[in-house]
């Protein structure tokens, strides 16, 4: 596997923290935790983003493994 | 009337007549928790039960009896309820029967409790070792409560400098098949999200004796047949096994890009990923 094919795989696993832990803060019935759950899902939605511009570069370097 | 019969309805009429006194006096009544309810508990029951067995004693003599000293023990909670020296007087107060860990034989003696007794109370409490208790009070109602000395109490998540962490009660939304919406809408949940989480864990609502939602919502049942296995909810830990995997995936890219942009873009964001884990691991750890 290429470094494409691998930083899109950890992309693909912040997508699926930040939607387990918009599950978690909607579930949860203390008020702190869901707080906590929220905020630390806006966190992974920071990382997600910076994560996605890396994959953009990377695209645009290895044209081969373009698409996602 | 024949005897039996007469007994039959007494019985009913007094088992009635019992049940609303016991409603008007509350809980209080039978935790027995002072000296004068548990005497009150007994005298109402004995004018019960002499009036139903005891054909000669009218049935009318018997409720009134049983009124007045409702009605009488009512009014002296109340009354003791709202002033200090009546509560005293009538439910008695604790006494303190150990101190700075040494027994206060003389308070012991008061209350004619030999040393068996005490240690009896005592082992009740799980304490076999009179030296691990720094203060004990016999209470009104005979029980005994005790503090242990601070080093033979059971550590807690602040003895270990942890994270607060707080949970709701659990709620309990199946019992015995039948689903309870009031205990659903407790927790904002709704008919349609209990039976996506039984699809989940692949059961069916009829076969479910008991099933609880705990503080983060997620689903846990006991089923009427033992030898299907129902899988523990995992996706709390799942969770952080994955943001503990993202996290040195992010790390290695740090190491082996050569951009030092795109470096400085994975430390930070491996640094961003290991707060936010290092803040929700109590929660998320099982």
């Amino acid at each position: 596997m290429t470094v494409g094919a691998n930083v899109k795989q950890c992309l693909a696993t912040v997508k699926s923290i930040e939607a387990g832990l918009s599950t978690l803060a909607s579930n949860s019935s203390d008020e702190e935790a869901k707080r906590l759950f929220h905020e630390q899902m806006m966190v992974m939605g920071e990382i997600k983003k910076d994560i996605m511009k890396r994959v953009g570069e990377l695209e645009r370097e290895e044209e081969q493994y373009k698409g996602f | 009337m024949p005897d039996w019969l007469d007994v039959a309805v007494r019985g009913v009429i007094f088992l009635i007549v019992l049940f609303l006194m016991t409603k008007l006096l509350g809980k209080k009544q039978l935790s027995e928790l002072s000296f004068f309810e548990y005497v009150s508990g007994i005298t109402i029951g004995s004018i019960a039960s002499e009036v139903i067995i005891n054909l000669d004693k009218k049935i009318w003599n018997g409720i009134i009896g049983i009124t007045a000293f409702s009605v009488l023990i009512l009014l002296i909670e109340i009354l003791s309820l709202y002033r200090k020296r009546v509560r005293d007087l009538v439910e008695g107060s604790g006494t303190v029967v150990i101190k700075d860990g040494k027994v206060l034989e003389e308070n012991l003696k008061k209350e004619n409790y030999s040393t068996d007794e005490l240690l009896q109370l005592l082992r009740g409490k799980d304490i076999f070792n009179l030296s691990e208790v720094e203060y004990a009070v016999l209470e009104p109602n005979g029980s005994v409560s005790a503090l242990l000395k601070k080093d033979y109490r059971p550590v807690t998540r602040k003895d270990l400098g942890l994270t607060s962490v707080n949970e709701k009660e659990p709620q309990t939304v199946i019992m015995d098949g039948e689903i309870l919406d009031e205990a659903l809408t407790t927790i904002g949940k709704n008919r349609g999200w209990l039976q996506a989480e039984l699809d989940k864990q692949n059961v069916s609502i009829e076969n479910v004796f008991l099933g609880q939602v705990d503080s983060y919502g997620s689903l846990s049942v006991d089923l009427f047949d033992d030898k299907i296995e129902v899988s523990e909810s995992q996706e709390r830990p799942l969770l952080l096994a994955n943001m503990k995997k993202c996290q040195a995936d992010l790390e290695l890219f740090a190491i082996a890009t050569e951009s030092k942009t795109a470096k400085s873009l994975y430390t930070e964001n491996a640094k961003k990923l290991e707060e936010s884990m290092q803040k929700l691991t109590p929660y998320l750890k099982n």
